[in-house]
């Protein structure tokens, strides 16, 4: 009766486990390996199958349709921008804000906090218009000032910096005051730097989201030249695409993820720490 | 040293020339830039250089071409310059654009969604603007005028009509012996004997009759029960267009022949509007039932000697069940919109371009779709284009929702989802036909 739950926590299991996992993983990726495999294939050949993926004939043209698009650059630096503009100051404003809940004590500042948090539970549908309209009114549509300015109001940014502030004993800042450092200084030389592994999930999270953000810059950016790449990519489908271009909009989805790869490839370690951080957060 | 004397005579002829090509410049006009909003998708790599329309092909390149065309030939310094848009968000984005008073000079629209913008006051009258350039509503065919002609006054440059029609695969056809001695396709001329020649086929072929997308499909269904009421002669909206009457004994018949044709394994189960089309083309039903748009692609595959369809295809209108030839149709029009044109200049040139568009309107009916032009119409050339001759008809017989009934998209979305719980989840036909009258009326009240 015992031999078998020790074989399951011995080798043979650790091997069932991996097993699982690897299956687990390989359903998971399924659709991704089915959109990659899709990309090479011809659009008059996918519109009669979808299921011969691995046998020719293969074709490059459809990443050749996508890098002759002649916008194609002004979209990628026009996302690249807006992602890092974003991901900067969201950790400016969520540090700042987060620091200032977590360490300080002003009149009110449970229910300013509270004020706060609530923003998370405002889709951002439910906003688009009266937003649509404050830009319209500024004349700031078709600038990278409208496509930044309203994602900096990031409740989950504030929320995860002063979970993070709380966490870090109070004595180290206590020893800071005892020698004479003032606040700012104290939050610049010894809570910043501490802060890292937040900052960094915050700015994976932030980055993600407004690269592939798609509904604000859809009705805010409206001039091809001020098209994201989400928007820009779409703009090329044909009207039946999914019929008659399904190997083109596969490697437009490939295209457009692509600097999400590249970015989890070199920063996947903090990727997953962030991820599993935040998890138990 | 003997270059040296000829310096300020140089020096002299550079001034000259310099001065020369300032007055120049000074004489020359300068370029007018036309912003054009439009969806059919961007094709740069294919198409980006091409000058030549009559060398492309496809809705994005011919589109594309005839732009470049116009930009490299006008005499009057004329820069189009098209704003593309994927389609499906176009018309949100199209409001968003002109609320915050970036609005274009010309641009797309489907005549069914024309009455919605111009009932808000966003849309220019053209019939003086059109004549000035020698376009005039009498040489719109039937379909055409009908849906750009609002109150007596015309406010689009009509492009095409598109249509619902049979995409037809003549091996299965003829296997199930519904086929004449020619041919062609015997086609049902009443609900029953689409029944029993959907019983034919699939008791000879063991594939449904049909394929047509019943999943994830926000227009399909609206547009084939339009279709089927319209052949009756019923009216599914009220003549103010605030109302719809699901209930009436047209729309009743035309909902449970869709639902019986669903229920009794006659169209393609769990398939969306590209499955549809994929099961079409590998022989797993004899027909499927969508625009004019797939026609080019569809006549290549039938040339491919593999293919299930392999010289065995054809097209036809959706055939009369009840008698009256009528067909579900819509159209791509052109549109100035106001405030988009900064002066009279601008206005000009937009104009100008929309005349353009209308001498190519040729070109464009290449695409599949039928032309908006009476001559094109009519034309050898145009009905020399494979199975032209077989669909022309629908310029005069199409069928649109009348122009006033007012969110024409969103009213689509809600119906063709009632009738897709009609076929997916057996909802009663009864509350079907509640439900769309609860849906579609709110609709209506709610707009202006």
């Amino acid at each position: 009766m015992s031999a078998l739950p020790s074989a399951l926590s011995g080798g043979l299991g650790r091997r069932l486990i991996l097993l699982a996992v690897v299956l687990l993983a390989v359903i998971w990726m399924s659709p991704l390996l089915w959109v990659f495999a899709a990309s090479w294939k011809p659009n008059a050949v996918l519109m009669v199958r979808t299921d011969h993926l691995l046998s020719p004939p293969f074709t490059l043209k459809n990443y050749q349709n996508l890098v002759g698009t002649s916008s194609l650059l002004r979209w990628i630096a026009n996302s690249a921008i807006v992602s890092l503009g974003q991901t900067a100051l969201v950790l400016v404003l969520a540090s700042l804000a987060g620091y200032g809940f977590a360490r300080t004590r002003f009149p009110g500042k449970r229910w300013v906090f509270g004020f706060v948090l609530a923003g998370l539970a405002v889709p951002e549908q439910a906003i688009l218009i009266p937003l649509h309209h404050l830009f319209a009114g500024l004349a700031l549509h078709n600038t990278y000032t409208a496509l930044i300015l309203p994602r900096l109001a990031a409740p989950f940014g504030v929320y995860l910096m002063t979970q993070y502030f709380r966490a870090i004993p109070r004595e180290l800042e206590e020893a800071a005051l005892l020698d004479s450092a003032s606040r700012p200084k104290i939050f610049l030389r010894i809570i910043l730097p501490l802060s890292l592994p937040a900052q960094a999930t915050l700015a994976i999270f932030t980055f993600l989201t407004a690269w592939n953000d798609y509904l604000w810059p859809l009705v805010s950016a409206t001039r091809p030249e001020m098209y994201t790449l989400t928007v820009g990519l779409a703009s090329t489908q044909t009207n039946f695409a999914q019929s008659e271009g399904i190997g083109f909009l596969m490697a437009q989805a490939v295209f457009a993820g692509l600097p999400i790869f590249i970015v989890y490839l070199f920063f996947q370690k903090y990727i997953v720490a962030a991820v599993s951080g935040t998890t138990v957060g | 040293m003997g270059n040296r004397g000829n310096r300020p005579h140089a020096i002299g002829t550079l001034v000259l020339a310099v001065s020369a090509a300032a007055l120049a410049g000074c004489g020359e006009k300068t370029a007018t830039e036309i912003s054009f909003a439009r969806f059919f998708g961007a094709c740069d790599a294919d198409y980006g250089k091409l000058a030549d329309v009559k060398l492309a092909r496809g809705e994005c390149g011919i589109m594309t071409a005839i732009v470049n065309q116009f930009n490299a030939t006008n005499k009057d310094r004329i820069v189009v310059k098209p704003q593309i848009v994927e389609w499906q968000p176009y018309y949100d984005q199209l409001t968003a654009r002109i609320v915050s008073g970036d609005v274009p000079a010309i641009a797309v629209m489907h005549e069914s969604a024309l009455g919605d913008f111009v009932g808000r006051n966003l849309v220019e009258p053209l019939d003086e603007g059109l004549a000035s350039v020698g376009v005039t509503p009498s040489e719109f065919t039937d379909h055409a005028r009908r849906g750009t002609v609002i109150g007596g006054k015309l406010y689009a440059l009509p492009f095409d009509t598109w249509s619902w029609l049979w995409h037809i695969n003549l091996n299965m056809m003829k296997q199930a012996g519904l086929t004449n001695p020619d041919g062609s396709p015997i086609l049902p001329k009443s609900p029953d004997e689409l029944i029993a020649q959907a019983e034919k086929f699939k008791a000879a072929t063991g594939k449904p009759y049909f394929a047509w997308p019943t999943v994830n499909e926000p227009a399909s269904p609206f547009r084939t029960w339009v279709t089927l009421v319209a052949q009756q002669d019923g009216k599914l909206f009220s003549a103010d267009g605030k109302t719809i009457d699901a209930h009436s004994a047209a729309a009743t018949r035309a909902l449970e022949l869709m639902g019986r044709l669903y229920a009794e394994g006659h169209v393609k189960t769990g398939a969306d509007y590209g499955a549809a089309n994929q099961a079409f083309l590998n022989g797993e039903a004899g027909i499927v039932v969508v625009g004019t748009w797939t026609i080019d692609d569809f006549l290549a595959q039938s040339k491919q000697p593999s293919s299930p369809l392999a010289h065995g295809y054809t097209v036809l209108p959706f055939p009369p069940l009840w008698g009256k030839k009528a067909v579900y149709a819509d159209g791509h029009s052109w549109v100035l919109l106001k405030g988009g044109t900064r002066d009279d200049k601008a206005r000009k040139a937009a104009l100008s371009f929309l005349k353009f568009l209308w001498d190519n309107d040729y070109e464009w009916s290449r695409t599949g779709h039928l032309p908006a032009r009476q001559s094109v119409a009519a034309s050898a050339t145009y009905k020399e284009l494979p199975f032209r001759a077989n669909i022309a008809e629908i310029t005069s017989t199409a069928y649109s929702v009348p122009s006033n009934v007012a969110r024409q998209r969103a009213v689509e979305l809600a119906i063709s989802e009632e009738i897709g719980s009609l076929y997916l989840s057996k909802k009663p036909a009864a509350d079907v036909q509640n439900a769309i009258e609860q849906r579609v009326d709110k609709l209506l009240s709610g707009a202006n």
